[in-house]
């Protein structure tokens, strides 16, 4: 891994380095692909933490975040410094009183389209429309909505190890908008079960958990060559089941639909936009591909 | 020459090359011996039959693909293989014969080097599709082959469908960009995981860090990666479409027109910052998750299913009329009465929301189930679905993205449905729907929705067929009429204009939806422009004309029904509703026609009275040969009955060994026939042959000389142009089929058993013979249906293909119970076989030498010299090597060698199983070698000397169906006593001249148990003794039974005039 640095040694003594660290996927440019996790750190932003800010982005993007967890109310977040011992980061913020949660519970519920964007990986504007609309905000409104604190033994606060917490926060948000709920004192499983309870009006609630855990399958490594010698040079029966027709498709361009835009431009344009012709040429060449010669 | 034979196999290998290896039966099995004790982590070595790199060039040559030179390199394979002590397991692909052959299991893994070609992602991509579906002689074709066929074909499929994403990957040689396949999809992951189950072992078997093989799972991935990318490179190399093309030279400043420019190139390094690279990546590498996320396994899925209005009762308006509500501006008349009424009079289009089985997409569940239901699971037709409620809005959020008018719908709180205009209605249907369907939703559309506009055709043939030779066939005029046909209604050309004009993409006509898809009007106006809608024209033009619309451009509507009437009906009829008119067996035919048979001749003299080629393609033994002798007797009977005028011959072109068969059959069964045989060195030529050939009904010649003579051939009319084994002509424009195709002549047929032996095309080689142009040229055949069908086993090409060749084929399978009824029977026949030049000359000696001794002594030792000599000319007969005992290779020597391989391939091709007789028991061994080697399969061999035990098993292991389907026994331990009614053919290969005996062999087969028919063929050379002997046992079956009753004995007692009458070789026993 290539280290890199925007400060000299004497003012900000260099980091200890940290394998297996919780590495900030984006590089350049802002962290935050999304709307609301933009919005998020856009709020950390108007602390006016100035060169804090990117330096905690550095680290974010250098792994120094250790361990990030997620409670109601509170991030608890272990940050890698320049001493032996990380640094214990702490953002708190509102937890909403049961009282106001079940006012969005009740708006959420009263239409199908949150809860299904949610469900599929997108926070829907909707969802802070809903709670202005219940007189509430989803996101932190301001400075003295959140407390930050760090064990580390810069005066400032927030210092950049709260803000390289707060990028990896902003991160975890992108992969799964009901972190945020979980941060506010909802998480997932119990959004969805009051919500399935309002929804069946009477019905009865409880159940499984409706998180659907996914896991990474490994590949198999396969039976050993030594225990299938005798049916070594044979393909097996299902080779048949396979069935192979390569027309091109109706719509050459769903996966990119599908994908949605993508987090990357070039010349102004979104990669899916700008790709989207060509998979209609690949359509079209890889027909005819099939049948030639 | 031994025949070489080369066994293909091939692994991916871990940098993106097909690397193709081989083995060679003549190579030696064993690698020399290794000294002392075998190391526990032993080292590779050299694979002692691997195919040396010329000759995996000349095996893929043999494959029909030619590569070139830079797409390859030559590289050493290192992989791990099943092996013995003393060298490495062969494949069953390998035909290896004798000693060499080993049945034992092999009980090691050994790591073994052989010389490969490494094809790069391109060539190997060609060489996967260019795979036959059979490999030719010498060449076979290994399962791990096969097996990466279908994967290549797999990955084409994805580029093909565009589920493939451009990716960002750091690899030995930097930063590359690339392009992944994406098989988040149920259809494609299940076919993944197909491919991953039915792996060959050997697939993985590259020697890696992990002797035990690689992960198959990382075999596909690397398979479809390396395709996909290689694919999706080669067919962007213009640049990507929109974007101006890049200088290379120049490093782009921005990283991502660097990543872009790359993904285009033959040339994926992307030369760029390390660090933004890095981050582009993973920017890259998240938004492909986002494909993944909703990609679940689990059983059910989200699902729209598109509902019509309740009817168009009621409706006001004609018979023709727009779809309600459509009316609003797009109407040209927005006042019509139609219009306005319906669009408030009718219930609105709806699209159901639904859950779908993914496994049984008629498991359904509607929206409003899974809202009533209990949150946490739902049982539905006995399966349990969990988490249903959110299963479906989890489904529904993904949906929006693909079809975001989806949204106003879920503003409800419980939503089970969208009602839509008919607008939105086709725009969910052209846009929307295959959207959603690529990305794995159920989508249920109205039937009508895949309803294009098909063309219907309909003739009447003004004459019905007449009497006798009035032949006008497809010359003769019918009364045509095109129609327009969506789904069951058709539509004239005026109603089309009518319901276009409205300019509305769906419309009501005759009580039904259709879509008008634009591109389908144009289409069906312009196929009017340049045709009348009704008129008269000749029956083959139309036919033509039919067959090759759908077939051709793709802007062409394709022709779904030929409505025919008269005997055109008959014509395209299938073999099931056919009724053709009876033709009696005609008087002067010696013998009886089965049923199946007068069928047979009933539809030659149809399709001939027509002048239309035929294809009989009955099972071998069914009687080809009779069918097509009765159909020549048939016409002349009817040219005696009516008008004077004699009909002109047929040629008959066949092989040379059966020629003498079609001979005697005719002698046989149609003696009234007259024969004139156009056959060796003192044929008639010119006007000489003009003259006999006049003078005859029946010339039969051989395909070497149909070749040879085409000069002398072609100056006669004939009436017909017969092949016998015509898969002779398979090659379109090999010099022999050109030659024949030139013969003029009033109608084709065109016999054999096989009318596919490898190839699609060589059945457009017989069609072209018999009715030429009918099925369009090679090139076009090849694209619509040799490859959709042989590539992809494309059911709709295939059906296309039956419907454009029905007409002209026949085929009867021997076990088809209704075809025939009286089974099983006992069908012998001669086989009569020639001399090579070698057999000749050898027995031209044996007879000499016997002559002379014969004359010298007398008594016992004469009678001695005879027998000797006698088994000496049989020996001849079988083969040389036989009576030289020289070991000395069997390939080419022996005319019945030859004829017996025929056969046998013939035979197995069927899936039947051949028992084959010979009195002498080192024969058997030799034939067991040659045949094992020949046939690329096991051949079993039951003579005197085998023990009971492993006799037992050997009969055990014939009639059990799994084990080898040739069995030689020796005509005296096989002959009496065992029971192999697995076997439905039965070959004597020598002649044993007491025809019991034979019998009693043949009765191995035929007896209780058998259900087939049992062919028995005896192998007899012309022009030897054997003919002779048999023609005296056939033809005076009394006094052979008398004299041959007693053996052999018989023939020493003959004075050495009458013996020299008896072995003297004739002049046609030699073959060409």
């Amino acid at each position: 891994m290539t280290s890199f640095s925007y400060y000299s040694h004497h003012e900000h003594p260099r980091p200890l380095a940290v394998e297996g660290g919780i590495e900030a996927r984006s590089r350049r440019g802002a962290i935050g692909e999304t709307w609301w996790s933009r919005r998020f750190i856009e709020l950390l932003e108007s602390f006016g933490v100035g060169s804090r800010l990117k330096r905690g982005r550095n680290y974010a993007r250098a792994g120094q975040v250790i361990e990030l967890e997620i409670e109601p109310g509170v991030v608890l977040a272990k940050v890698q410094g320049s001493r032996y011992s990380p640094y214990r980061v702490r953002i708190r913020g509102k937890v909403l009183s049961e009282y106001q949660w079940r006012r969005i519970e009740k708006a959420m519920a009263a239409q199908a389209l949150a809860l299904a964007k949610l469900l599929a990986g997108d926070m829907p504007h909707d969802v802070e429309e809903l709670f202005a609309a219940c007189k509430l905000t989803l996101f932190p409104r301001s400075k003295r909505e959140l407390t930050t604190s760090c064990t580390c033994p810069d005066a400032e606060n927030p210092c950049k190890h709260v803000a390289a917490a707060y990028y990896i926060l902003a991160e975890r948000f992108d992969e799964d908008p009901f972190l945020i709920f979980a941060w506010r004192g909802r998480d997932q499983d119990e959004l969805v079960e009051r919500l399935r309870a309002r929804r069946a009006a009477g019905g009865r609630g409880g159940g499984s958990s409706a998180r659907s855990a996914r896991v990474p399958q490994p590949s198999e490594p396969g039976p050993p060559l030594s225990a299938v010698l005798e049916s070594f040079w044979s393909s097996g029966p299902e080779l048949d089941a396979v069935h192979v027709s390569p027309l091109a498709g109706e719509a050459p361009d769903a996966l990119l639909r599908q994908l949605g835009p993508a987090p990357v431009e070039a010349g102004g344009r979104n990669l899916a936009e700008l790709l989207a012709p060509a998979y209609a040429t690949l359509a079209q060449a890889a027909e005819r591909r099939a049948l030639a010669e | 020459m031994m025949m070489s034979v080369i066994a293909l196999h091939a692994v991916w290998s871990r940098d993106s090359r097909l690397c193709v290896w081989g083995e060679d039966s003549r190579l030696p099995a064993r690698a020399p011996k290794r000294r002392g004790r075998r190391p526990a982590k032993p080292r590779p070595r050299a694979h002692p039959f691997a195919s040396a790199l010329e000759d995996l060039g000349e095996g893929l040559d043999a494959l029909g693909v030619s590569l070139g030179s830079d797409a390859q390199i030559e590289r050493e394979l290192s992989l791990m293989l099943p092996s013995f002590e003393d060298g490495p397991q062969h494949s069953p692909q390998l035909l290896r014969g004798g000693e060499d052959r080993r049945t034992d299991n092999p009980e090691l893994l050994h790591p073994w080097v052989v010389p490969a070609i490494g094809l790069g992602p391109a060539a190997a991509l060609e060489l996967l599709l260019a795979l036959p579906p059979s490999p030719p002689a010498g060449v076979g074709l290994g399962d791990s082959l096969r097996f990466l066929a279908e994967a290549g074909k797999l990955a084409l499929e994805l580029v093909a469908r565009g589920r493939v994403l451009p990716g960002l990957a750091r690899r030995d040689e930097g930063w590359v960009a690339c392009w992944r396949p994406v098989t988040v999809d149920p259809g494609d992951a299940e076919r993944v995981r197909l491919l991953v189950a039915a792996m060959p072992p050997l697939a993985r078997a590259e020697l890696s860090v992990n002797e035990e093989g690689n992960a198959p799972e990382a075999v596909v991935g690397d398979a479809l990666g390396g395709v996909v990318d290689a694919c999706a490179r080669g067919f962007l190399a213009d640049g990507l479409p929109g974007r101006a093309p890049r200088r290379r030279s120049k490093r782009p400043r921005v990283v991502v027109d660097a990543w872009l420019a790359a993904l285009t190139h033959p040339d994926p390094v992307v030369d760029a910052d390390e660090l933004q690279l890095a981050a582009l990546a993973e920017e890259l590498e998240v938004w492909r998750r986002a494909g993944e996320r909703y990609a679940d396994h689990r059983m059910f899925r989200t699902c729209f299913r598109l509902c019509e209005p309740d009817g168009p009762v009621g409706w006001p308006g004609g018979e023709l009329q727009a779809a309600p509500g459509g009316g609003n501006g797009a109407n040209p008349q927005p006042d019509s009465p139609a219009a306005e009424g319906s669009a408030s009079d009718v219930a609105p289009w709806r699209v159901e929301i639904l859950l779908q089985a993914k496994d049984d997409p008629s498991v359904l569940v509607p929206a409003g189930d899974v809202w009533s239901s209990n949150g946490s699971g739902l049982k539905a037709l006995g399966r349990r679905i969990a988490d249903p409620q959110e299963r479906l809005l989890g489904g529904l959020g993904h949906a929006l993205r693909l079809w975001p008018e989806l949204e106003p719908a879920l503003r409800e709180s419980a939503p089970t449905g969208l009602d839509l205009t008919p607008e939105a209605v086709i725009g969910f249907l052209r846009d929307a729907a295959p959207a959603l369907e690529q990305a794995g939703f159920g989508v249920l559309a109205p039937p009508w929705w895949s309803q294009r506009l098909r063309l219907k055709l309909k003739m009447e043939p003004f004459e019905e067929l007449q009497e006798g030779s009035g032949l006008f066939g497809l010359e003769g005029l019918c009364a045509y009429e095109w129609r327009i046909a969506v789904g069951e209604a058709t539509l004239t050309l005026s109603e089309l204009r009518e319901l276009a004009a409205l300019k509305l993409p769906l419309v009501m006509a005759r009580g039904r939806w259709i879509v008008l898809r634009p591109e389908d009007v144009e289409a069906a106006i312009a196929f009017f422009e340049s045709r009348a809608e009704r008129g008269e024209a000749p029956a083959g033009e139309l036919l033509r004309e039919s067959l090759d619309l759908g077939a051709g451009a793709e802007t062409e509507l394709p022709v779904a029904e030929i409505e025919a009437g008269g005997w055109l009906k008959e014509l395209l009829g299938t073999n099931g509703d056919r009724k053709l008119r009876e033709v009696p067996s005609p008087a002067t035919f010696k013998g009886e026609l089965r049923p199946y048979q007068q069928r047979g001749l009933a539809w030659l003299s149809f399709l001939s009275s027509l002048g239309l080629g035929a294809c009989l393609a009955d099972d071998m033994g069914l009687g080809k040969t009779v069918q097509l002798l009765a159909l020549l007797l048939a016409e002349r009977e009817d040219g005696r009955n009516g008008s004077e005028k004699r009909c002109p011959p047929t040629l008959l072109i066949c092989p040379m060994s059966v020629a003498g068969n079609w001979q005697r059959e005719a002698e046989r069964f149609a003696p009234d026939l007259r024969v004139h045989v156009h056959h060796g060195p003192e044929r008639l030529t010119g006007t000489k042959f003009a003259r006999a050939s006049r003078a005859s009904d029946l010339v039969i010649t051989t395909y070497a000389l149909a070749t040879r003579d085409r000069e002398t051939l072609g100056a006669v009319k004939w009436e017909r142009v017969a092949l016998d084994e015509a898969q002779n002509i398979k090659t379109i424009d090999a010099k022999q089929t050109r030659a024949i195709r030139s013969l003029g002549a009033r109608h084709r047929v065109a016999l054999t058993g096989t009318p596919v032996e490898n190839r699609l095309t060589e059945l457009h080689s017989i069609m072209d013979f018999l009715n030429p142009g009918l099925l369009g040229p090679a090139a076009t055949f090849k694209r619509s249906y040799a490859r959709p069908i042989e590539r992809y086993r494309d059911e709709h090409a295939t059906a296309r293909l039956r419907r454009a060749t029905g007409p002209f084929i026949l085929r009867r399978l021997k076990t088809d119970r209704e075809i025939i009824t009286d089974l099983p029977e006992k069908i012998e026949m001669r086989v009569d076989c020639h001399l090579t030049k070698e057999q000749a000359s050898l027995y031209q000696a044996v007879v000499e030498e016997m002559l002379e001794k014969a004359a010298q002594a007398e008594g016992i030792e004469r009678s001695g010299v005879i027998l000797a000599a006698l088994m000496k000319l049989k020996q001849v007969c079988n083969h040389p090597a036989h009576l030289l005992k020289d070991r000395s290779g069997l390939d080419g020597r022996s005319g019945k060698l030859a004829r017996l391989e025929e056969i046998l391939a013939e035979a197995l091709a069927e899936g039947d199983r051949v028992l084959c007789f010979t009195q002498f028991a080192e024969f058997g061994q030799m034939l067991r070698a040659h045949l094992q080697e020949r046939l690329g399969r096991e051949v079993m061999f039951l003579h005197g000397g085998t023990p009971k035990t492993a006799r037992d098993e050997m009969v055990e292991q014939f009639q059990d169906g799994g084990g080898p389907s040739v069995f030689i026994l020796s005509l005296k331990a096989g002959g009496t006593g065992l029971n192999l009614t697995a076997a439905n053919h039965v070959v004597h290969f020598d002649r044993w001249w007491n025809p019991a005996v034979e019998d009693q062999a043949t009765d191995r087969a035929f007896r209780i148990g058998q259900k087939k028919n049992v062919q028995v063929r005896k192998l007899t050379c012309m022009g030897t003794l054997e003919e002779r002997i048999d023609a005296l046992i056939t033809q005076k079956k009394d006094l052979a039974e008398r004299i041959v009753g007693t053996g052999e004995a018989w023939i020493t007692e003959l004075d050495t005039a009458q013996l020299r009458e008896l072995v003297t070789l004739s002049a046609d026993a030699v073959g060409e």
